[in-house]
């Protein structure tokens, strides 16, 4: 039983850091820059 | 009386004037602070009750001097007022103004009073009123302007109920213009505008031809008659300044009638005040003393609760191992989860009171002038003036202050700000030097009155600002910035800190960093834990490999479990990890376990910690409740049989968090601002050679 726990902990742990860092959520405008930025 | 349930509220204002003070008032720890859809600015809301059944949601706007954008903060402002789809869209606009700057501070509310949404005008420090022999004709103020005027003190708590009214009441405001530009400027052309889109009030339509930004909410047809209108741009910049020459003029003539300043009663504090801190060499000395007497009060005041906070954690850990069934789980909440938090919260003292003193400077107006005297030192290496601020926010974290070189209208010096910024000391380095130095600078006091400690911490602090300003002195040359820019800031007036600002202050950065990095810290710790808890064949047979090993020597019992543990934890998953990367990392000094924590915290630095907290608790034999610092002290170099974290390992260890880019955030944030991945991938590389070299430099030369 606590294998099993530990097992769910883990999963819930890499989904959540795989989340953070690899799967952003979508900005709705493009970039910050202001008119002067040259990108 | 309003009938709805909800009235949303703009609070708008300049920058300085006490608008924040007033939202706090308002709105007390009932706050959420979010980012605006798709950008990264942030959106500071609140709710505040008006009567039984009325509550007032009250979103607080960036400070802006006008609503004609120069920076993106500024920008926010302008889209909330304009679309009425948007969900910020307010029923009715508090302005806040200065009552010591009111006629500057009044062009923006001449502004937003002609946008023909009801306005209220917060006249804003009114206690300071007296001392400097100001009068206020408010009927007569009320009259001129079309609209409610109160008089509050923030800090004081005055005129918040009166205010609350006013909102309330929203609906019987007069939305009344209060300069009408059109006959002022050119009547044809604006009886032109009026005719092309008669949907819109005349100001509104006017901003949206002035402006060089597209406004999704228009239809098709009218961003046609939009576009056409902005062809002419040389006059529509003429008519731009006419407004802004009429507005003062009509300004003028309001505060002549109603607004007075007995300069013989006013007192001149501030002027000798301005010449003490900002003088070319007390101001220096002044701002040194200041820095010192803070970062002593980091150690010497923090350790006591520290001192608790890592004992509890070291109880709580035995604690659950002798409640729960024993089991992989127990094992998991008891050495993984448990320390790896612990390695946080044990820096919530240092931490907030690093904010307390900050928001004091803040609040005093002492932090301007920091900036104005630190202007002088900038500009010799490339940097603007206006640099400084995000160079201080630094202190705080990287990522709000990448975001506030906005301010920065040359896009050469925001670049370079940008990419030096990560080299100040932010909160996150804070725990890694808080326990590096408790483990290698001796705690002893210096001239009587110094802490040796709180005097590195100092140094480390220094360390950070120099590298800022050396990295940027090269880049300045390699970027060759050409292109000028002035640096303009307004001094506040000096106040006495408010405590309750303080307190939100401080409640909302302490936050902010706890669960910000307290979820990541958590998540690695589960992992760190499963990698360091199982491995491969040779894991598993840890108990018979050293049985064998041990078959012809006795020794106790204690002794074998040592080396079961330390056999496990070498040939657990981390455990191979750590021994791959060992030889890149060992002209620093580290071994494999510092190098899993190195690697750990490249999601955050303060990371650092909390993963040596778990990998030593796996590895330890020392019982369940020995705290972080005593487990680290423990650690010995199996190859020199000395204490791991030594002088020049601690050394080694400060320098490379002093220089290396350790946080996925801020090369994101960077990725984003600069809307191209070659500027963090610049500063990636760049900052992890400084790192390496200086701290492989220091432990060659230190041991």
């Amino acid at each position: 039983m606590q294998d099993i726990l530990v097992y769910i902990a883990l999963v819930i742990a890499v989904t959540f850091l795989i989340k953070k860092f690899f799967f952003k959520s979508k900005s709705t405008k493009k970039g910050n820059c202001g008119s002067d930025c040259g990108c | 009386m309003s009938d709805g349930k909800v009235v949303k509220v703009a609070l708008i204002g300049n920058p300085n004037t006490g608008k924040t003070s007033l939202f706090n008032r308002l709105t007390g720890l009932k706050q959420k602070v979010g980012n605006y859809p798709g950008i990264t600015v942030e959106k500071k809301q609140g709710f505040c009750k008006l009567n039984e059944t009325v509550k007032a949601e009250i979103t607080d706007l960036p400070g802006t001097y006008s609503i004609n954008p120069t920076s993106l903060d500024e920008t926010l402002v302008l889209d909330t007022l304009l679309n009425e789809e948007n969900e910020t869209f307010p029923d009715v606009i508090v302005v806040v103004v200065d009552v010591e700057n009111i006629k500057r501070n009044l062009l923006l509310f001449t502004q937003l009073k002609d946008l023909k949404i009801p306005t209220i005008l917060v006249i804003n420090m009114v206690d300071q009123m007296k001392r400097k022999g100001i009068n206020i004709d408010v009927p007569k103020f009320e009259e001129r302007l079309h609209t409610k005027v109160v008089l509050a003190s923030a800090r004081k708590k005055i005129g918040v109920e009166e205010l609350k009214s006013a909102i309330l009441n929203y609906k019987e405001l007069d939305t009344t213009p209060v300069s009408k530009i059109s006959t002022k400027i050119d009547k044809d052309f604006f009886t032109k505008l009026k005719s092309a889109l008669p949907e819109f009030p005349l100001y509104k339509s006017w901003l949206l031809i002035t402006q060089n930004q597209e406004f999704d909410f228009l239809t098709d047809t009218q961003k046609k008659l939009v576009t056409k209108f902005r062809e002419d741009v040389v006059c529509i910049r003429r008519y731009q300044h006419k407004e802004t020459i009429f507005r003062y003029k009509v300004i003028n003539d309001i505060l002549k009638d109603s607004f007075n300043v007995d300069a013989s009663k006013a007192t001149n504090l501030r002027g000798i005040l301005d010449r003490i801190l900002t003088h070319k060499i007390f101001g220096y000395v002044i701002f040194a003393l200041i820095l010192l007497f803070i970062f002593q009060g980091i150690f010497n005041w923090a350790s006591y609760p520290m001192d608790i906070i890592d004992g509890a954690f070291a109880d709580l850990s035995a604690w659950t191992k002798s409640v729960m069934a024993p089991g992989t789980f127990t094992n998991l909440i008891a050495e993984g989860i448990l320390p790896g938090i612990g390695g946080i919260i044990i820096f919530i003292p240092q931490i907030a009171i690093l904010f307390t003193f900050i928001s004091i400077l803040e609040e005093t107006g002492y932090m301007s002038r920091v900036v104005f005297l630190m202007d002088k030192i900038m500009r010799k290496f490339g940097m603007s003036g206006k640099s400084v601020i995000p160079l201080i926010s630094g202190t705080a974290c990287a990522i709000p202050a990448i975001m506030a070189a906005r301010n920065i209208n040359n896009w050469k010096e925001r670049l370079i700000t940008i990419l030096v910024v990560p080299f100040t000391t932010c909160s996150a380095r804070l725990p890694v030097y808080a326990i590096l130095i408790a483990l290698v600078i001796p705690n002893k006091p210096i001239l009587g009155f110094l802490n040796l400690q709180g005097l590195t911490m100092m140094v480390m602090y220094l360390i950070g600002f120099t590298a800022a300003i050396a990295s940027s002195m090269l880049l300045h040359k390699v970027l060759k910035v050409e292109s000028k820019s002035f640096f303009v800031i307004e001094m506040p007036n000096y106040k006495i800190p408010s405590i309750k600002n303080i307190f939100y202050e401080v409640v909302e950065k302490t936050k902010a960093f706890i669960f910000g990095a307290g979820k990541i810290i958590l998540a690695l710790s589960i992992v760190l834990w499963f990698l360091a808890s199982n491995g491969p064949a040779k894991f598993k047979n840890a108990e018979a490999t050293i049985k064998a090993q041990t078959e012809n020597t006795s020794i106790s019992k204690e002794v074998f479990q040592k080396k079961v543990a330390s056999y496990k934890l070498e040939h657990s998953y981390i455990g191979y990890m750590g021994k791959t990367i060992e030889p890149v990392i060992a002209p620093m000094g580290y071994d494999w376990k510092i190098g899993i924590a190195i690697i750990s915290s490249f999601a955050a630095r303060e990371v650092f910690v909390g993963a040596l907290a778990t990998i030593y608790n796996v590895d330890s034999d020392d019982g369940d409740n020995a705290t972080i610092k005593q487990r680290m002290a423990a650690e010995i170099n199996p190859k020199t049989g000395e204490s791991m974290f030594n002088f020049s390992t601690g050394v080694s260890l400060l320098l490379f968090y002093a220089f290396a880019m350790q946080c996925v955030g801020t090369l994101a944030i960077v990725k984003r601002e600069t809307n191209s991945w070659k500027w963090p991938i610049l500063q990636l590389v760049g900052m992890g050679i400084l790192a390496y070299i200086s701290a492989a430099a220091a432990y060659l030369i230190l041991s």
